[in-house]
């Protein structure tokens, strides 16, 4: 159960990707409980494997800082319910 | 601008040959130690020297800093400095992840109560 408006904190995102990411965490919370970070990670990054291309990261949790590079436009960090998701896609091989 | 998106562009249509996918959860935090600080690490595909290089960033970067973004931020760019690009480091105390990173390039450790991950990915 959705338990509260997604907040989003920062992003480099188009519009479109960044409802997907939204939409995706909700129905993840519906999958899974708030404790099962590692779960709704894997659920929201091999989805945005499959409808974004490859390459992308996802973390999940209520107490973590990180410090990442991302490509161009792949990469948003927002607050739903009681939870932080970071997702974003490292920069592509040379 | 028209360079970066040629990036994404390439990145999306580039095939990973020697990346793996890692699953991790954080699990309940040891009980806290004296000093020195405790280590124990979780998970590792990285060379045992490489590990121990990781675990001194992050102790020395834990003395330098309070806030887990500065932390991450230190260990990150050292390790784009000293290895090459592109790392990624996360710290905290509650997270889970889902990443996908370079063969021998992944490990996941125990500092006290604060969990380190840092991988490198592209």
């Amino acid at each position: 159960m959705l338990e509260g408006k997604a907040v989003i904190g920062e992003t480099d995102m188009l519009q479109t990707m960044q409802q997907d990411a939204l939409n995706l965490a909700s129905k993840a919370l519906d999958f899974f409980d708030v404790t099962e970070a590692t779960d709704i990670a894997r659920f929201i990054k091999k989805e945005f494997d499959r409808t974004h291309g490859p390459g992308w990261q996802c973390i999940v949790g209520t107490d973590f800082g990180s410090f990442v590079t991302h490509c161009c436009g792949c990469f948003i960090y927002f607050c739903i319910g009681s939870l932080a998701i970071l997702l974003f896609r490292g920069s592509p091989p040379p | 601008m028209s360079e970066d998106a040629k990036k994404n562009i390439a990145g999306a249509l580039t095939a990973r040959p020697n990346s793996d996918d890692q699953k991790l959860s954080p699990l309940p935090s040891p009980a806290p130690a004296v000093p020195p600080k405790k280590v124990i690490i979780k998970s590792a595909d990285m060379i045992p020297d490489m590990q121990k290089e990781a675990v001194d960033i992050a102790v020395a970067a834990f003395e330098k800093y309070n806030v887990e973004k500065d932390v991450a931020e230190q260990i990150k760019k050292e390790f784009d400095k000293r290895h090459g690009p592109t790392w990624h480091c996360i710290v905290g105390r509650n997270f889970g992840s889902y990443v996908t990173h370079e063969t021998n390039h992944f490990v996941y450790f125990y500092l006290d109560q604060k969990a380190v991950l840092l991988f490198k990915s592209g």
